[in-house]
């Protein structure tokens, strides 16, 4: 087309040319300034949000690096006047903090290994290896999912009980060994979609050069899978670490083998029976113990040194964890 | 490659050892690897399950080396429903039954509204991505029963401040009602903004969800949009939305149980559990498993009816 139209200035009317220029300018300036626009209001936004997110966990922190002693003195807000690490170390005899650190981090990470692998095995088998019924039994999965808990604590404790396994660790063991500890079915659905989504190709490559059924699934399939193998076991450890609700049921948590989320829930019932049993009230003076600000900064600082490992751990393992989820296609 | 495989099937080398098809091979893997998820069904699932079923309709009262049964048939249900007292909350049952399940209907749209929003914004490429979505996991691995417990639900935290008189930096309620909004909307304006911790922490796994689904949605749909000249809110309704639709079902269900595990009434049930009302307890259980598959049920008839939940493309 021919769009040399000249200008007729009697009705000021621009030619084409200049117009198509003049609107493709002002259509960039909108451009320009919606995207600027959005990147302040998502900046805004987003910082608001990590700093919600922070927020509790700063707070703890500077309340824990206190001195007891500034319980008492209403000036005192974000910034502590003494730092010390006596909230620390009280919070730690409440807590029986070594022991039962020990105790929660070998139960979490030999559920987990028990987790992944029977989930893995599962997840592998309702994908790959596809029988008559086996979508009947995958809604035995969902079920699992679904079906609280609650409705099956009672008859499992019984269970358990006849087995002579209450108070011992091995309940979680067994629980978790066969598919059916802390949200399993969860886990058995990432891994069935992740090995959903992996190509048909490379079963078929490895066939062709002879390798079994269990070969491959070891050599081609598990290798490929360390995404989702990241993920549940994440989950696994966290779920685990966090987990009271079959703590209590089972009642894992002994003199003899603490562990830390049920002796934080104890001591956030009574911080100062804990105090006083731990003898750590003979450390500090009345006028300080009396003051239940001084209660709650310790209840406080055993509930952040319970999340601290975690929290380190995850600064650790969170880059792969945020790629991994990627690329798992949990969502199937 | 074809011709190796036909050798060895043909020609074994004269070697007569036991093989198996492979179609073969996969069944035999099939029960190995299912079964020890299979006995765990069994014995820790299914029988369980319906031996609470069984305990729901019966007194329980542990005597020493047994169990004492006795029949009450719906006695326990009617109690649950009718009767039933906290002692450690003073709430009872069928009240807190009623708050999650309209805590359920409320939240669960603003928690997906959100939590895809956030997923989007998140997808996005801007400076301190990675950050930022290291932060956002925080709640996923905090989210604890002990800690809340420990802060007493943030609210040690809140007398803390009161007692100090920084309580409220802004008060944003007074504010609000003072330039003339109705009550009931600056009531659940603040309420959302008070609960915007629990809503992030809840949100932590759909939003990854979302993501995970996001991101597997082909660039390509994408860099067509923007040669054909589409806006970022064209883009949003026409490409992202419906492709993530089909994962809107997963997610939902998630948030549906997620709520339920961590509402009060579990604690109720978990309280009358270890106080050894073992029949009542599990006569709430039930219950409460019928509510959540009730919820279910309608989730999934109100999926058919949008038709969310199948691909978009079909």
């Amino acid at each position: 087309m021919n769009s040399r139209i000249t200008a007729n200035l009697g009705l000021g009317q621009l030619s084409l040319v200049e117009a198509a220029k003049e609107r493709g300018k002002n259509i960039r300036r909108v451009r320009k300034f919606q995207s600027i626009l959005i990147s302040v209001l998502r900046a805004l936004l987003l910082g608001g949000l990590c700093f919600i997110i922070l927020y509790p966990v700063i707070q703890q922190v500077l309340l824990g690096l206190r001195a007891p002693i500034d319980a008492n003195d209403p000036s005192v807000v974000w910034v502590p006047k003494n730092w010390s690490f006596q909230n620390f170390r009280l919070a730690m005899l409440v807590l029986d903090y070594w022991n039962a650190l020990l105790n929660t981090f070998k139960l979490s990470a030999i559920s987990m290994v028990l987790q992944v692998a029977s989930t893995a095995l599962a997840g592998y088998a309702f994908s790959r290896l596809k029988f008559k019924g086996s979508e009947i039994l995958f809604i035995f999965v969902i079920l699992t999912i679904v079906i609280p808990p609650q409705a099956l604590s009672l008859a499992q404790y019984l269970y358990f009980r006849d087995l002579g396994l209450i108070g011992s660790e091995n309940a979680i063991y067994l629980m978790s060994g066969l598919g059916q500890g802390i949200r399993s079915g969860i886990f058995i659905y990432i891994f069935r979609s992740f090995f959903k989504g992996l190509p048909k190709e490379l079963e078929e490559a490895a066939q062709v050069d002879g390798a079994s059924v269990f070969r491959i699934f070891w050599n081609v399939m598990l290798p490929n899978a360390r995404g989702a193998i990241i993920t549940v076991g994440l989950f696994a450890f966290v779920w685990q670490w966090n987990d009271t609700y079959y703590a209590s049921i089972f009642n894992i948590s002994t003199e003899a083998f603490p562990i830390l989320t049920m002796r934080l829930v104890n001591a956030a019932e009574n911080v100062y029976a804990a105090l006083f049993y731990s003898g750590a009230l003979s450390l500090i003076g009345q006028d300080v113990w009396s003051n239940p600000m001084f209660l709650a900064t310790i209840s406080n600082v055993a509930a952040l040194l319970m999340m601290l490992p975690l929290l380190v751990m995850y600064l650790f393992v969170q880059k792969q964890f945020v790629e991994s989820i990627e690329r798992t296609g949990i969502v199937g | 490659m074809q011709d190796t495989v036909h050798s060895n099937q043909v020609n074994p080398k004269g070697k007569k050892k036991f093989e198996m098809t492979y179609e073969r091979q996969k069944l035999f893997w099939a029960a190995v690897f299912l079964l020890p998820w299979f006995i765990g069904l069994l014995l820790l699932f299914i029988v369980p399950f319906f031996q609470s079923l069984n305990y729901s309709f019966y007194k329980l009262t542990p005597q020493v080396g047994s169990i004492l049964f006795e029949y009450v048939g719906f006695g326990n249900y009617l109690f649950a429903f009718n009767e039933h007292v906290s002692t450690s909350t003073s709430t009872s049952f069928s009240v807190e039954m009623i708050n999650t399940m309209s805590d359920v209907a409320f939240n669960i749209p603003v928690l997906l509204i959100f939590s895809l929003f956030m997923a989007v914004l998140l997808n996005m490429k801007f400076k301190g991505r990675a950050i930022v979505r290291a932060i956002f996991f925080v709640p996923v691995i905090l989210n604890s029963v002990a800690v809340a417990s420990a802060l007493g639900g943030g609210s040690i935290m809140t007398e803390i401040l009161e007692q100090q008189g920084i309580g409220k930096i802004f008060d944003l309620q007074f504010f609000l009602i003072q330039s003339g909004l109705p009550e009931i909307m600056v009531n659940s304006v603040v309420g959302l903004i008070d609960r915007i911790y629990d809503i992030l922490s809840l949100s932590g796994v759909p939003i990854l969800l979302f993501l995970a689904s996001i991101q597997s949605i082909p660039g390509h749909l994408y860099e067509a949009a923007k040669i054909e000249g589409a806006t970022g809110y064209e883009t949003f309704w026409l490409i992202t939305l419906p492709n993530v639709t089909p994962h809107i079902l997963t997610v939902v269900v998630y948030a549906l149980v997620d709520t339920f595990l961590t509402s009060p009434v579990s604690g109720i049930i978990q309280h009358e559990l270890n106080t050894q009302n073992w029949g009542l307890s599990s006569a709430m259980a039930w219950i409460y498993v019928l509510f959540i598959l009730g919820t279910l049920l309608v989730v999934f008839v109100l999926a058919k009816i949008f038709k969310i939940g199948g691909s978009h493309y079909e």
